[in-house]
């Protein structure tokens, strides 16, 4: 097709050359940024598909070579490389499977880190495509230039990633690749001979002025900025309310001081502990129960009340009545040394090798691990616990009896709030549960009411209260944007003003997909990221039931319905399915009257309305979507229109579509770029055309288009006739 | 399709091609003045060949041929012709005058007094000529071929505008290239070759080629085509006056004879695309700031012909 096809040259390897270069810097950051190992491994196939590129291998073979290399590459990284034992395909391929229903399922975390491995290949091997296609067909690479440098000025600007060095190796390649190019697009159009004298003339002055803007730029002395530092201009832009003491960012993780919450957090991926389950769940850690407008803390004044017990005997722990005999196992691999225990609710036994003994925390439920009295964490334990499952009908029918002692007292303790806690918490708590009569319909009601309403989960730009705000009041009222801890504090805040005992849980989320062992049992890690606090409610005659609040968690506890069918708890689609009145989050917009005609035209109107409040985001995002395509469909038509005339044409037999076809073809020339002048006949565009193309047949199909528009008249067969010529030509606009 | 011209149409050129070298296009037009039934004017210099030129299309269709002198002291009578009186008759007899003929070369038209220049331009509009009262039809083809000095020479009485607008096309001649004019003078050694000459075709095929010319067919989008460009003409910054609507039909009439000598029998876009500098611009006056900016009526149509957009669709009705 071209010079640089054919040949390959110098000239052509270094433009290899500096591509190599440019895809390299987009892995250098990903290696100093995130986790990624292996970055070798990552080169090592872009090298290879460059090569295999450069080399103008056969498309199929260096297809075959990139698979065996990907393959091979995750076998080493991933299965102790044991290439040549086949075994571990079985497990890649089971593995992969178990990730596609993850992805299907949008739980993007519970990605295995073979997978991503897959994927990252892919994505360089789609990126590699996509550089190959831009050099030699397209010969123009500013897109990806610019990309680069874009990309290379953000990582700067927004992370701990210095570019200075990688911002001059990519413009100095960048240019480089750009000139080449520069070169070969024109040496095309004016059909240069194709020499080295030509490339001499061009490379030497490209070389040159290269070198020498750099070398001036290097040297020459550098103005401040004169725009102050974006960072902290675009955090103030979306502050609203005293983000000013951001700078005091926490460190995500478990820690014991909860008195005063808010503020963004920085990630911190260090391992706490792997977890072996059979099931996948959370990990409490321990509870609060005193809410002080700013956090929560421990009832205070009292000294806390311990008991010890060995591991043989069940933890004293009241966490649920339980209806399951099934127990589950869970094992911990203690990475840190904090001597608690975690545990799942409903915790029957704790099992290690040695003996420890164990002291609870009645207040908080913390168990803290002793060995010689002494706080010390055991190296692995393996906990039994029953399945949180409750039935429905069981919490609905749920109420406080006259004559329960411990559920007045659990009621006293967990309803407790602070005097000034503002009242238009219990104003909207109110609201949300208008109508609703069971504690469990209007806690479900609470939890799900932070699904939409305007509510964001964020990590960074999270507010801190004000000395005389209300901490869960800031998030309901005025940011809206939190964390777990945000969502948790304000279900359990706004379940307590209904009157409903609720109590303010921590621990860690189940964690990271890591692999799943030969037993069935999978295997996660969790670290400090994972950690995270969720709500209890207390139902008399059923115990605690854990809710989860927060946007994008589901802790994988049962609500049986009366046909048993278990339901997890916390996705979106069965919630409405496990409570067996169908909950109207909106029932607060809707007029009791018109909830129950809902046929009227204006109960329909105002479920409308209210259907797009809650969905107008997805609505938005697949109107923006659907757009996008369409633009992109639009802009790219010239690609496809072709196929799509020739499929469409192929259908018509009848000469008077000839003229619509030659009209196709006209506007296809002009999307190909052969742009005919107003002014210009068809009859000499026709022949301009085919002195481009090298072709006749623009002008035949031209000759048969005058008779019909200027004669009137299309003789028979015409159609039939320049069929293959209007095929000929459409193609070679496409 | 092809450029394959009509073969009577062919052999006329051809014949004309042996007397004058190297102006084909000029004989080509001036073909489709007869043609379409109009006339030329030739503004040029003296000796490039226009007599030679008329002389021999002349000879090919058999057409008889007259030449018109003008000079200052020529006087109408002197074209159109006289009565006089015959004493022994006893009365007065009309002796025709040049005009009276089937291919007129009218030289050096504006070196005459605008009187005279009118009674040929009555002419060659309306077909006859009146003297005393008594209106003589003049015989088809009438065809008038006048040349004009370029204006700036001295003694000389330009057109009015008005007058103009008759002629169907103005072109130059130009000198010939190099080689046409060493060929020129070679066969000027010998006898000259315009006696030689044999007519192609006769009067009368001459008069069926004609009425075959009106019927080449013109789409309505021709039509509307060449309204659009006139139009145009008309509202072009640098133009006082713009093209009339005779010149529409000038354009019209003269594409469809050249169209027939390529042998169509329709009309393209091309053949009024190229036909349009001949028949506008003598027929577009310029604004006097534009003429002093440089602005040729040449470049007005050139512009024009950019501009408006060719059809290349059916006209929605």
């Amino acid at each position: 097709m071209s010079d640089l096809q054919k040949k390959r040259g110098t000239a052509s390897f270094s433009l290899y050359a500096l591509s190599f270069v440019l895809l390299w810097e987009w892995l250098r950051p990903v290696q100093q940024l995130t986790e990624t190992g292996h970055i070798g491994t990552f080169l090592g196939f872009v090298f290879m598909s460059l090569s295999l590129s450069f080399l103008g291998v056969w498309s199929v073979l260096a297809s075959l070579a990139k698979m065996i290399y990907i393959l091979y590459s995750i076998a080493k990284i991933h299965y102790q490389g044991q290439v040549f034992n086949l075994s571990w395909l079985g497990l890649f391929l089971e593995d992969a499977q178990a990730n596609l229903g993850a992805v299907w399922n949008g739980q993007w975390a519970e990605m295995s880190n073979p997978f991503r491995t897959l994927l990252f290949f892919i994505l360089i091997w789609l990126v590699t495509y996509l550089i190959d296609y831009w050099l030699l067909n397209r010969k123009r690479i500013l897109l990806f230039f610019l990309m680069t440098v874009v990309f290379i000025t953000v990582i700067d600007t927004f992370t701990a990633y210095k570019g200075d060095a990688a911002i001059l190796r990519v413009v100095v390649a960048g240019f480089a690749i750009l000139g080449l190019l520069a070169f070969y697009r024109l040496a095309e159009k004016e059909r240069l001979p194709s020499g080295h004298l030509h490339a001499r003339k061009w490379i030497i002055p490209l070389v040159v002025m290269i070198a020498g803007s750099t070398l001036i730029a290097w040297t020459a002395p550098k103005a401040n900025p004169i725009w102050p530092d974006p960072v902290p201009f675009i955090q103030s832009m979306n502050d609203g309310s005293g983000t000013e003491q951001g700078g005091t960012a926490k460190r995500v993780g478990y820690g014991s001081n909860d008195s005063s919450l808010g503020g963004p957090f920085v990630g911190d991926d260090s391992l706490v502990f792997t977890a072996e389950v059979e099931e996948r769940h959370y990990w409490k850690v321990e509870t609060k129960d005193v809410y002080t407008g700013k956090g929560w803390v421990s009832t205070k004044g009292e000294h806390p009340s311990h008991l010890e017990f060995s591991g043989e005997t069940p933890p004293p722990i009241m966490s649920f009545y339980g209806n399951q005999d099934e127990v589950l196992r869970s094992t911990v691999h203690n990475e840190v040394d904090y001597a608690h225990i975690q545990y799942p609710h409903g915790v029957r036994k704790i099992v290690t090798d040695e003996f420890y003994l164990y002291r609870l925390n009645r207040q908080t439920g913390k168990i803290t691990s002793l060995k010689d009295f002494e706080p010390e964490a055991p190296a692995s334990y393996t906990v039994e616990y029953e399945k949180p499952a409750f039935r429905v009908k069981d919490l609905q029918d749920s109420s406080v009896e006259d004559d329960d002692e411990y559920a007045h007292s659990i009621h006293n303790t967990y309803t407790q709030l602070p005097e000034d806690l503002p009242p238009a918490i219990r104003e909207l708590a109110l609201e949300v549960t208008d109508g609703l009569e069971t504690w469990y319909e209007k806690a479900q009601a609470v939890e799900k009411y932070f699904r939409n309403n305007g509510f964001v989960y964020d990590q960074v730009d999270v507010a801190i209260p004000e000395e005389d705000e209300d901490y869960v009041a800031q998030f309901l009222f005025e940011t809206k944007r939190g964390y777990c801890d945000n969502f948790s504090t304000s279900m359990a805040v706004m379940l307590r003003t209904l009157d409903i005992p609720a109590r303010w849980v921590k621990g860690y989320t189940d964690g990271e997909y890591v692999e799943t062992l030969e037993s069935g049992t999978r295997v996660y890690e969790v670290t400090n990221n994972n950690a995270h606090s969720w709500v209890e409610v207390y139902f008399p005659e059923v115990g605690w039931v854990p809710f989860e609040p927060t946007q994008g968690f589901s802790n994988n506890v049962v609500f049986q319905t009366e046909e048993n069918s278990e339901v997890p708890a916390d996705t979106e689609e069965t919630e409405e399915a496990a409570a067996p009145v169908p909950l109207q989050p909106e029932r607060e917009e809707l007029e009791p009257e018109a909830a129950s005609a809902a046929g009227s035209q204006d109960g329909w109107r105002k479920s409308a309305k209210s259907f797009l409040a809650n969905n107008w985001k997805t609505f938005f995002g697949m109107i923006v979507l659907l757009a996008g395509a369409a633009a992109l469909a639009y802009w790219k038509r010239g690609k496809w229109l072709p196929f799509y005339y020739i499929l469409l044409f192929k259908l018509r037999k009848k000469d008077e579509h000839f003229p619509a076809a030659y009209l196709a073809l006209l506007a296809q020339l002009e999307r190909y770029g052969l742009r005919r002048r107003p002014g210009q006949t068809l009859r000499e565009y026709a022949w301009e055309v085919d002195q481009f193309f090298s072709s006749r047949e623009m002008r035949r199909l031209t000759d048969c288009y005058e008779q019909f528009l200027y004669r009137g008249t299309l003789a028979e067969g015409t159609w039939q006739k320049s069929r293959e010529a209007w095929e000929y030509m459409i193609k070679k606009a496409g | 399709m092809s450029n394959r011209t009509n073969p009577a149409i062919e052999q006329i050129l051809q014949n004309i091609e042996k007397v004058m070298t190297g102006k084909k296009e000029v004989a080509q037009l001036s073909l489709v003045a007869l043609l379409s039934g109009g006339h030329v004017l030739l503004e040029d210099v003296p000796g490039v060949g226009k007599t030679m030129m008329v002389r021999a299309l002349a000879k090919s269709v058999s057409a008889e041929f007259r030449r018109i002198q003008f000079t200052p002291d020529l006087l109408p009578s002197d074209v159109t012709g006289v009565s006089i009186y015959n004493p022994k008759e006893m009365e007065f007899q009309f002796r025709p005058g040049p005009i009276i003929g089937n291919i007129i070369l009218a030289d050096e038209i504006n070196r005459t007094s605008p009187k005279t220049q009118s009674a040929l331009l009555e002419g060659m509009e309306e077909h006859s000529v009146t003297v005393d009262g008594v209106t003589y039809k003049l015989d088809k083809p009438f065809f008038v071929m006048a040349t004009q000095n370029p204006i700036e020479y001295e003694g000389t009485y330009p057109l009015p505008e008005a007058q103009l607008d008759r002629f169907l096309l103005k072109m130059k001649m130009g000198y010939p290239g190099i080689d046409d004019e060493m060929e020129v003078l070679r066969r000027a050694q010998k006898t000259a070759p315009i006696e030689e000459l044999e007519p192609v075709v006769s009067i009368a095929e001459l008069r069926q080629l004609m009425e075959e010319v009106k019927h080449v067919f013109v789409d309505e989008s021709i039509t509307r085509y060449i309204v659009d460009l006139a139009a145009r003409t008309r509202d072009h910054a640098s133009v006082y006056l713009g093209v009339s609507p005779r010149g529409s039909i000038a354009l019209m009439k003269a594409s469809q004879a050249y169209a027939f000598m390529e042998g169509r029998d329709y009309v393209l876009p091309d053949d009024v695309q190229y036909l349009a500098p001949y028949v506008f611009c003598h027929r577009i006056i310029l604004k006097s700031e534009a003429r002093f900016e440089g602005i040729s009526t040449e470049e007005v149509v050139d512009r024009v012909l950019a501009r408006v957009p060719v059809p290349v669709q059916r006209l929605v009705k």
